[in-house]
């Protein structure tokens, strides 16, 4: 348009948008409140989510996804590995039990070998529709292992068991710590005790993949849209593929239900047998479960409360006004459901990068950081806990609580600028004593952070609180923030972006997995903060680095204590540990351990949280389809 | 100056024929040009609107520092006196916060005439810039004409075909990515950016207006004078055709302005070039948009400002055009649709239309 015309064009966008975001909110005032949780649920219909964005790590890929979200789809719907967890709350939900095994393991004397014998009657969904053997388990393994498919945990196996290293596909019966007997018995061999071993076979990476489908595919990111199901759904679509030769699969395909950067679309899988499974571990009540893309996030939570949806799923909490009008209306309270997430919302300091590379610089960010400030812009105490340490104090028997164990404590959580000033003088930044950082280096300094709500909330309470003692971001909102994030030769000094949940109710997935010096890889890695870097692994990444202190010998430590099966010992430990980074090594400034929330839309008859994943539990959900809008 | 000649200071139109004919006293162009400004309301009132926001712009850190006593970045999140709710929701206007609080508990106030300080530099800086290019391309392309004159127009043309927010919105997100900017450091993330981005779309509507304007003066015959009397093309360039230009270059100018401040706005609204802690107003709309419904003043002080600076601005603007060339303003236009018609009258609607600002 000519730009005499921009002005009256533009005042009346503006005029427009005042108007829209006026409007925009107008829902029905309540509306029906079906029950949730403990009533017998109804079966049929279609659960429909939308999301603000699902930013899937391999898209799709069992093998290499590792995002809560993901592990909640698979493991409720997708993919049945030897052990399974309940895909409930609380201490239930993070308790195995037998789904593509008959049983538990049996263990040798020596702790070194499991053998795992496998139901009969479990299938792979169309366009297979076979029964699925222990030759399938074990490909799952050797995609693992296979270089070009970014596995983003396979740090956990290799190693661990006999032959399983990173490299090319071994071929079948080409890692010795795997044997298959027969078709139903597989048995792993490893290299030390493991008492995680039995988590580990639970993660979806580890569930069954046939090689006829998955084997055609052998870089990161591809077979996401053509996953053959071995759960109770599989994607909408799935049976249009032809699976006869690897050209065929990619000609018919990829799957219609599911693009992960639009939808995706369950049905149910016909070649399931519920008689090989049960329903405390999955109901499987609805037809269909829908989840489409809708970047505007107040719009999706309108939707829920008029009935259009039955729920969201998405990185974040829902905004500080949806829970605000949740809370204080008696109608939509029972709607408001809540999970306690085994996870710690972070702000990490890069110990390679200036001016992070001073402990003190570090220390004093801990004390100034105004946590009830983060804990605010998130939209008040509903969320969780403010954070004072590295792990969730669920992981560790519940303690130590953020009462009793915070070596940076500030009054109301709410930041001490003086003695955050005292620490600063401390370091070779504050050039004048003055308790302020002034080198150059405090200057521009560049903090990547997310694009979505809460983090540009809180982006103000964290720019402002290092403000304060002179060091002066440049923030940079990003989409790909955590590809950024994992790119060491980025060497981002700072960011707000990350959160740690668990990948299982141990430490070693935890405290033991992010801060191993072993782990950091040039991408994809995920010890931010670079604890442990050698130089070879600095030269390789294109960095320089002046001194980082490691941690390996303490966790390689609390793992030789774990094996000796003593829990509280144990769990002391990896708090000692966890205490000796936060007064030692400082890579974190931590702020939440979240509670997850969200809305169920009206129509909804049961929901339960998934543990386990941290999100919905998929397989558990069931609706009133009258009561849908 | 577009050639004004003396007008009679006549009186009220009353039968004269009794009287003896007055005195006829000529005015200079400066005298009527004010004498026609001070008569339009409309752009009085601009004026004042300026002046007080500039005003403000420019004692903003006083009157937060001592007549407010709060600090622009301040946040007011602790108790007592917290103006975020429990569930870290902002309070509205109070004695002591009298615009209430923006969406993390600042001093909203504050903020809005922060804004007023933000908006004037980046808009009077691209427009700076914008017309430095503009009139320098435009000129040279009306003057010598031909290939120089097709090629400058060429670009004009595409410039103007391009989608402006698209663009805007891929050149500040290329610029943001890297500390250095782009085009070798020259343009900064933040502020710079912004300002180059407008100004890269503010050009050409100005070249093509002062190459109009250029054509039609370079015609006349004092022109081709100087030029017989063996004046160098840059001397009549800078000498004779640039003052006939000032008139409608100071006119459009004025008038967008307050595009361009809406321009920034709209970047901002979208997360893009000024960052968070820079108070601006379109971002200040767009953090206040998901809670308009229980924070009314959050996107309403802000809006209300943008809203009085570009309607002051294009007051001003309108009031400058109609003050300096009677012949575009609407009540020329009004007598020429009465049926006084003249060489001047068909003369001057071409060039309305070569401005592109009919008024109506």
């Amino acid at each position: 348009m000519r730009k005499g015309h921009f002005f009256p064009v533009s005042v009346l966008l503006v005029v427009l948008v005042l108007i829209g975001a006026a409007c925009g909110g107008d829902g029905d005032d309540g509306g029906s409140t079906g029950p949730t949780g403990d009533t017998v649920a109804e079966g049929g219909g279609t659960y429909r989510v939308e999301t603000d964005g699902i930013a899937y790590t391999s898209g799709g890929d069992p093998t290499g996804e590792y995002l809560g979200l993901s592990f909640g789809i698979l493991s409720n719907l997708l993919d049945r590995t030897l052990l399974t967890y309940y895909h409930s709350s609380g201490e239930n939900g993070n308790s195995l039990v037998p789904d593509l095994a008959e049983d538990f393991p049996e263990v040798s004397a020596d702790g070194l070998t499991y053998t795992f014998h496998l139901k009969d009657g479990i299938m792979f969904g169309p366009p297979l529709s076979r029964e699925i053997t222990s030759a399938d388990v074990e490909f799952a393994f050797r995609r693992m292992a296979t270089e070009s498919l970014v596995a983003q945990y396979g740090f956990y196996y290799y190693g661990l068991i006999d032959g399983l290293e990173l490299g090319e596909d071994p071929g079948a019966g080409g890692i010795p710590g795997i044997e298959t007997p027969d078709e139903k018995t597989i048995v792993f061999h490893l290299t030390r005790i493991a008492p995680e071993f039995e988590f580990l076979v639970a993660m979806p990476a580890a569930g069954p993949m046939p090689e006829e489908v998955a084997g055609c595919f052998t870089e990161a990111g591809e077979y996401g849209r053509y996953v053959i199901s071995s759960g109770p759904y599989m994607y909408e679509g799935t049976d249009a593929l032809d699976a006869s030769s690897c050209d065929a699969l990619t000609a018919s395909g990829p799957i219609a239900g599911f693009d992960p950067e639009d939808h995706s679309y369950f049905i149910r899988n016909p070649d399931y047998d519920p008689a090989t499974d049960s329903p405390e571990v999955r109901e499987n009540n609805v037809d269909r479960i829908e989840i489409d893309l809708n970047t505007n996030l107040a719009d999706i939570f309108d939707k829920i409360e008029r009935g259009e949806l039955d729920g969201h799923v998405g990185s974040g909490n829902p905004p500080a006004e949806v829970l605000q009008r949740y809370s204080t209306d008696e109608a939509l309270q029972p709607m408001l459901v809540t999970g306690q997430d085994d996870r710690t919302w972070y702000i990490t300091m890069n110990l390679a990068a200036a001016p992070f590379d001073d402990i003190h610089v570090r220390k004093a960010a801990n004390l100034v950081m105004d946590k009830a400030g983060i804990l605010q812009a998130w939209g008040g105490d509903i969320n969780g806990e403010i954070a004072t340490h590295i792990q969730p104090p669920a992981l560790t028997g519940g303690s130590p609580t953020n009462e009793e164990y915070d070596p940076y404590a500030t009054p109301n959580f709410g930041g001490d600028l003086d003695a955050a000033k005292d620490e600063m003088r401390q370091s070779v930044y504050d050039t004048d004593g003055d308790g302020m950082c002034d080198a150059p280096e405090c200057s521009g300094v560049v903090m990547v952070n997310r694009n979505t709500s809460p983090w540009t909330e809180s982006e103000a309470v964290v720019v402002d609180s290092l403000a304060q003692i002179g060091i002066e971001v440049d923030v940079r909102e990003a989409e790909d923030h955590y590809t950024i994030m994992q790119t060491v030769s980025n060497e981002v000094p700072i960011s707000m972006n990350p959160g740690w949940g668990k990948d299982f109710p141990d430490s070693s997935s935890f405290v033991g997995f992010l801060f191993d010096g072993r782990g950091i890889a040039c991408e994809g890695n995920y010890n931010y903060s670079l604890v442990g870097l050698t130089q070879d692994k600095a030269d390789e990444c294109g960095i320089e680095f002046e001194d980082v202190e490691s941690v390996d010998a303490d966790i390689d430590n609390c793992k030789q204590v774990a094996l000796e099966g003593d829990l509280d010992a144990t769990n002391q430990c990896w708090i000692a540990l966890d205490e000796r980074l936060m007064e030692d090594i400082v890579p974190w400034v931590p702020y939440l351990w979240p509670t997850v929330i969200t809305t169920i839309g009206p129509a909804v008859t049961a929901w339960d949280f998934d543990q386990f994943a941290g999100t919905t539990a998929f397989s558990k959900v069931a609706v009133d389809t009258s009561a849908q809008v | 100056m577009s050639q004004l000649q003396a007008e009679v200071t006549a009186g009220p139109s009353e039968d004269i024929s009794a009287e003896p004919s007055p005195e006829v006293v000529g005015k200079s162009p400066g005298q009527l040009f004010w004498l026609r400004f001070r008569s339009d309301r409309a752009a009085l009132a601009g004026i004042a609107v300026i002046s007080i926001l500039v005003l403000l712009a420019l004692t903003a850190p006083l009157i937060a520092k001592y007549i407010v006593h709060h600090d622009v970045g301040q946040r007011f999140a602790q108790e007592p006196n917290s103006m975020l709710n429990e569930f870290g929701l902002p309070k509205g206007p109070n004695a002591q916060f009298w615009f209430g609080a923006d969406r993390v508990g600042r001093d909203l106030f504050v903020r809005v005439i922060y804004g007023i300080r933000t908006s004037l530099i980046i808009a009077l800086l691209a427009t700076t810039i914008a017309v430095a290019i503009g009139v320098v391309l435009g000129m040279v392309a009306g003057y010598f004409r031909g290939w120089v004159d097709t090629a400058i127009s060429r670009g004009v043309d595409v410039m103007l075909s391009m989608p402006l927010l698209l663009f805007a919105i891929g050149i500040v997100s290329t610029c943001s990515r890297s500390r250095e900017g782009c085009l070798g450091g020259l343009v900064k993330p933040g502020v710079p950016v912004v300002i180059f981005v407008i100004a890269l779309f503010s050009w050409p509507n100005i070249a093509r207006l002062v190459r109009g304007q250029t054509l039609s003066i370079r015609e006349r015959d004092y022109i081709e004078a100087n030029r017989v009397l063996g004046a160098g093309n840059t001397t009549i360039m800078f000498r004779e055709v640039l003052p006939n230009l000032i008139a409608p270059i100071i006119v459009y100018s004025t008038l967008i302005i307050p595009s361009n401040i809406i321009f920034a706005a709209s970047l901002s609204y979208l997360g893009l070039g000024v960052p968070e802690s820079t108070p601006e107003w379109g971002r200040q709309i767009a953090q206040a948009a998901p809670i308009f419904e229980i924070a009314w003043w959050a996107m309403f002080f802000p809006g209300l400002f943008l809203v009085l600076t570009t309607l002051a601005f294009n007051l001003v603007g309108d009031g400058l055009r109609d003050a300096l060339d009677p012949r575009m303003s609407t009540k020329a236009k009004k007598r020429k649709a009465e049926g006084s018609e003249d060489e001047e009258g068909v003369r001057s609607t071409t060039r309305a239309d070569a401005l592109g600002m009919a008024s109506e």
